[in-house]
């Protein structure tokens, strides 16, 4: 049974993100919308000798010139990236510490592996030198909710922060956790999204072994091809993405732009495996339907999908198929993690913002690297280059290790 | 290097310490070296100079020239 209440249509009125196709939104964007192949992505020296020893990474990014040795020491880095598209997101909604009712801003990241890099130094640390060389900050950094303690820290937000880890669909709970709060009236603004970066040998090792990874060494650039016949598995990618969303009279009273509205929200647990999403896609076929439900807007009425689309065999045709039992075949489907590599616990937030923009700006990106369909996946996807469309509503879905499903429907401004 | 170079250089290069507000007399905490952060400070004089730091009690109320003179007091030993 569903409780039917009138939709709430939470305001987007910032976007900060840090990906490896770009530092900030409009590189990002950019990257996304024009470019026809990544170039975020690379061998990493961490990783050598490992059977995937490549990974999407926002290369170009300066963090310790950004942000100051004395604040970046308390940092791991998916923190830092989430501190700096923070800042770019609030600046972008024309708020900050001098402008907001500070108990009233609310901060929720997801991450799904949280400091595992400072983790796996320490250990390392540990095992060579002895205890006495273990650094101190290991609880502080490695924590999930360090993400959103820092950017809580960084901008003085001192209404409720928390972190939140579905696996690979905790940026969207996080965007769909901050939805709630607003709407239930706790918080005026919620700075909200993920941040990820596992550049953690540890974490790729046993990735490898899992057999869930491409083992496209030799071209890197074309590993990750989310739909395609030649598909075979996903590529880490490091990043954050971030909104700034605020209650509708609230962003109404002072006169903000708002770029579009979280609308609906909807999740649901598959209950079924550790890894492997549910083989006909129920759970996120429930997520999907809850959110559309919650946000009143009808199957026909959806005209974009930013799709979870890992470009593992399996995800990219559960979840076509459950597209088009759901919605039909008219959505403009996309999958943007070609550009980006798959950010875990941070790809809803960086898909979510692609989503408003692609609302805003009427806007599809392209699926980069789907040179040949799938025959077997049973909906057009959009490829070769953006394409430009007009349509009133959004889909943005994520699915997570752990049968963690998600759904958002976002709405023009 | 000496304890007072290894200990201005860390607190510059690690903790973001301007150089300038560097002196005998400056009182830790007004470099915001808070008690993780001596903590830490502490592991990374020890691994640099190979000295045991346990035995030194170490709070921000404490000035850089007690804290080099602490590490000087190891070194001898």
């Amino acid at each position: 049974m569903t409780a039917r209440r009138t939709p709430f249509a939470a305001a987007v009125t910032g976007l900060g993100m840090v990906t490896a196709a770009g530092v900030g939104t409009k590189a990002t964007w950019h990257a996304v919308t024009q470019n026809s192949a990544p170039t975020g992505v690379r061998h990493q020296e961490e990783l050598a000798d490992l059977p995937c020893d490549f990974m999407y990474t926002a290369a170009d990014l300066d963090a310790t010139a950004l942000l100051g040795v004395a604040t970046q020491r308390l940092m791991d880095r998916f923190s830092q990236l989430a501190v700096i598209a923070a800042r770019e997101a609030v600046a972008d909604a024309g708020l900050g510490p001098d402008v907001w009712e500070r108990d009233r801003v609310a901060v929720v990241i997801g991450s799904a592996h949280g400091g595992l890099p400072f983790y796996d130094q320490q250990h390392v640390a540990m095992s060579g030198r002895g205890a006495r060389r273990v650094s101190p900050k290991l609880a502080p950094l490695t924590v999930i909710n360090s993400a959103a303690s820092s950017v809580s820290m960084d901008l003085g937000a001192q209404g409720p922060s928390l972190g939140v880890a579905t696996a690979c669909s905790s940026g969207t709970v996080a965007l769909g956790t901050a939805h709630q709060l607003l709407r239930a009236g706790v918080c005026d603004v919620a700075i909200a999204g993920g941040a990820e970066s596992v550049l953690s040998r540890l974490l790729i090792a046993s990735a490898c072994q899992m057999k869930a990874v491409s083992t496209r060494r030799e071209n890197p650039a074309a590993a990750c091809r989310p739909f395609d016949a030649e598909r075979d598995g996903f590529v880490v990618g490091e990043g954050a993405g971030l909104l700034v969303m605020e209650r509708p009279e609230h962003a109404a009273a002072r006169g903000a732009t708002v770029h579009a509205r979280i609308r609906g929200y909807g999740s649901s647990s598959d209950a079924y495996a550790a890894v492997a999403p549910d083989p006909d896609g129920n759970g996120i076929e429930r997520a999907l339907r809850t959110a559309l439900d919650d946000a009143d807007v009808a199957p026909s009425e959806v005209g974009h999908v930013n799709a979870h689309g890992t470009s593992t065999v399996v995800n990219d045709l559960i979840e076509a198929t459950m597209l088009r039992r759901v919605l039909g075949e008219h959505p403009l489907v996309t999958s943007t993690k070609a550009m980006t590599g798959h950010t875990l616990g941070a790809a809803g937030g960086i898909e979510t913002a692609l989503t408003v923009l692609a609302l805003e700006q009427q806007l599809v990106p392209p699926t980069a690297n789907l040179d040949v369909p799938d025959p077997q996946i049973p909906i057009g996807i959009v490829r070769q280059e953006a394409r430009p469309a007009t349509f009133d509503y959004a889909v943005k879905t994520s699915l997570g290790f752990g049968g963690h499903n998600a759904a958002l429907v976002l709405s023009r401004a | 290097m000496n304890a007072a170079e290894v200990v201005n250089t860390l607190l510059v290069q690690r903790f973001g310490v301007a150089a300038v507000d560097v002196t005998d007399e400056t009182p830790l905490r007004s470099l915001k070296m808070d008690s993780l952060a001596l903590e830490e400070l502490r592991v990374l004089i020890e691994e640099q100079l190979d000295i045991d730091l346990e035995e030194v009690s170490l709070t921000s109320r404490d000035t850089v020239g007690r804290l080099v003179a602490a590490v000087d007091g190891k070194v001898a030993a």
